[in-house]
């Protein structure tokens, strides 16, 4: 009983918290939370619809079949998110055997995985001037884990010296560390368009984009997997409730690089928050997100990426996505102390 | 140092309820109403009335129900007065005033308002309360409710108010755009359907939409008839006895179909796992929450989905102040501040 009621009143302050930042955001007259685009989700959706009609049935008649304990192993990806954090664990082995809704647990964020894009003899996208994507990806990492260190928190880096780390790997590396938030970061590269430049953010979701399609497949190149794997993957993690978490974190880190960035560099464009299958977004246990901090194929922006200055500017935008991320679900420091 | 007063309200079309941390609880109709002209001033010898003061009086006064679908009208000065008034009036009941021992400087207030509120019709209803009170958080309703009652993990709230029915799934989060629902068929909307049915059946008897309301309130019904609803209404200027027992029930029976497809619809949009937890707690707040036999019919639509239960409140009145008082009194000092205005 008594854990029970410490567990309503985790969730107590926890709903409180969002109710006031709901409020506070009103009096900042900002527009609410992780807004979605509709129309694309209601698209998503129906083009969806005959899979999870099926789910729904396949999971519905073992409900009635049967009592409903065997029903629930029919969803095991969503069990294995909640039992990830050590907390969650203990609660509901001693007082209740179905999984939570992790939704219902503060997130902390102590522990962010910070994982530099590609390395070694995969030196991602390159510039006309030879500038590397696995050279800037690597600064800007080794940059925004000073600064996390410097405000409390723990890092764990995928990669801290230019080799190659298989993509499996890396997403191993973050679910075995105990990571709380996993922080990807690469650099676009588009051929056909060199004119244009801008910041992307994404979060797992399956997409019918074929030039996303091209990216996951470009970024996930050596993973092992195919795109049809991945689209089955995604398909089983669909009702997962660490979608939610991760696309409020794509959010909060696609608002403060465009925000911050574009001071710098006025002519840069928000494409915005998307979904897509990279794998280390599918693999990895935590909320995940891939960000796109610029584009190696506008030589402008090319020659910004090459100075330290302007590394120093994405990381400090990172940076403060991730505290804003942080402070929205619950601040470690106040946490702690 | 003065006291503290902690006041959750719930700010309905129809009634506007209050209870404070001091132990207060009180309800009042949403109506306020201004003298209409001098010689009412002088029959009434106040200048604003507010409640069913001003219903009974609405003769003589120019009436106004500020809270249309439960949102304060914008671009209406009137109304934004109107709002200002019945505020004070509710907080004036439990012992805020000017003069009193307790000021607004001192009061933390959470504010109910409909799911579907947008954020401008937050900011709107923020800056209609400057100066009355000055600690604000305004939560969407149904949350209220599920947080008074402690509901905060697989339970769906339907609220039935005057201008909307309600629809919050709680998932152990603060609601967001995907968990709530709201619908304008609601108390209103069936007494706008009762009158005009009562109409088309007695065309010469006089009835007002306050007397259907009344009626309603005493005994709607869906389903079986419970009992003969006979009631007196005057007929060429004679009372006389009118059965309205099938209009009472095609009026609020109105409301199954929408309540029971969006319950439905929230439903299936819960994760699997979750669906039967849902199922079996659903709670029906809010006046409509009094229909007799409303709890059954969903009952019966929930059995095509695999059944489940659900709960009607013994006092839908002040479920949702309630629930505003606990978050009022559970929000930290620090969160106090960052509301103040």
């Amino acid at each position: 009983m008594g854990m029970r009621a410490a567990r309503m009143e985790r969730v107590k302050r926890r709903l409180l918290k969002q109710a006031v930042a709901d409020n506070v955001d009103t009096i900042r007259g900002l527009p609410p939370r992780a807004v979605r685009p509709k129309n694309r989700f209601v698209k998503i959706w129906l083009r969806r619809s005959p899979l999870l009609m099926i789910f729904l049935t396949l999971a519905g008649s073992t409900y009635l079949a049967s009592d409903p304990t065997p029903a629930r192993d029919t969803i095991a990806p969503a069990k294995i998110i909640v039992a990830r954090s050590p907390r969650a664990t203990t609660s509901l082995a001693s007082f209740d055997p179905t999984p939570i809704d992790s939704a219902a647990f503060p997130l902390l964020v102590r522990r962010v995985v910070i994982d530099a894009g590609h390395g070694g003899n995969d030196p991602g996208a390159t510039s006309m001037k030879h500038l590397t994507e696995k050279e800037v990806t690597l600064d800007v990492a080794a940059r925004l884990k000073a600064l996390l260190e410097k405000n409390g928190f723990e890092v764990v880096i995928t990669r801290g010296e230019d080799r190659l780390v298989p993509l499996r790997d890396r997403a191993r590396l973050a679910n075995e560390s105990d990571g709380d938030i996993f922080i990807s970061i690469h650099v676009n590269s588009i051929e056909k368009h060199t004119a244009s430049h801008g910041i992307e953010t994404y979060f797992l979701g399956a997409t019918s984009d074929p030039s996303l399609t091209k990216l996951a497949a470009d970024e996930n190149r050596m993973s092992g997997y195919s795109v049809a794997d991945l689209h089955k993957l995604v398909e089983k993690m669909y009702a997962d409730a660490r979608r939610d978490e991760s696309h409020r974190l794509a959010s909060s880190i696609q608002q403060e690089l465009f925000g911050n960035l574009r001071t710098v560099d006025h002519g840069l464009d928000n494409w915005g928050v998307k979904r897509a299958p990279f794998i280390v977004l599918v693999a990895t246990e935590m909320p995940a997100i891939l960000t796109e901090i610029g584009c190696m194929s506008n030589d402008a922006e090319a020659a910004m990426l090459n100075k330290s200055e302007y590394r120093q500017h994405v990381a400090d935008a990172l940076y403060r996505g991730i505290r804003a991320y942080a402070s929205a679900a619950d601040a470690p420091q106040k946490k702690g102390t | 140092m003065a006291e503290i007063l902690h006041v959750g309200i719930d700010l309905g079309t129809s009634r506007s309820a209050i209870s404070a941390s001091n132990g207060e609880r009180f309800v009042v109709d949403s109506f306020v109403g201004w003298p209409a002209d001098m010689v009412a001033k002088k029959v009434l010898k106040r200048s604003v009335l507010i409640g069913h003061d001003a219903v009974s009086n609405r003769t003589m006064l120019d009436l106004h129900r500020p809270l249309e679908r439960g949102l304060l009208k914008e671009g209406s000065d009137k109304d934004v007065e109107a709002v200002r008034e019945l505020l004070k009036h509710l907080l004036g009941l439990v012992g805020v005033s000017a003069n009193g021992n307790v000021n607004a400087e001192n009061v933390r207030a959470v504010v109910g308002v409909p799911a579907a509120a947008l954020r401008t019709n937050k900011q709107y209803l923020r800056n209609a309360m400057k100066g009355i009170v000055d600690s604000l958080l305004i939560v969407s309703e149904p949350f209220a409710v599920a947080y008074g009652l402690d509901a905060l993990l697989h339970t769906m709230i339907i609220d039935i108010g005057a201008g909307t029915t309600d629809f919050c799934v709680m998932k152990g989060r603060y609601p967001t755009e995907e968990d709530q629902r709201t619908l304008t068929v609601a108390g209103d909307s069936i007494d706008t359907q009762l009158l005009k049915l009562i109409e088309e059946r007695y065309p010469q008897a006089n009835v007002t939409v306050y007397m259907v309301r009344e009626w309603k309130e005493k005994t709607s019904f869906v389903g079986s008839a419970p009992e003969k609803i006979v009631v007196t209404a005057p007929v060429k200027g004679v009372p006389t006895d009118l059965d309205i027992t099938n209009e009472m029930k095609a009026a609020c029976e109105t409301l199954v179909g929408p309540v029971i497809e969006t319950m439905l619809d929230l439903l299936a949009k819960v994760e699997p796992e979750f669906q039967e937890r849902v199922r079996n707690n659903v709670i029906l707040s809010g006046g409509g929450g009094l229909i007799r036999g409303l709890p059954e019919a969903l009952e019966e639509a929930l059995k095509s989905v695999g059944g489940g239960k659900v709960k009607y409140m013994e006092d839908p009145v002040f479920v949702g102040s309630d629930g505003g008082l606990a978050l009022a009194v559970d929000a930290p000092d620090g969160d106090w501040e960052k509301l103040s205005s």
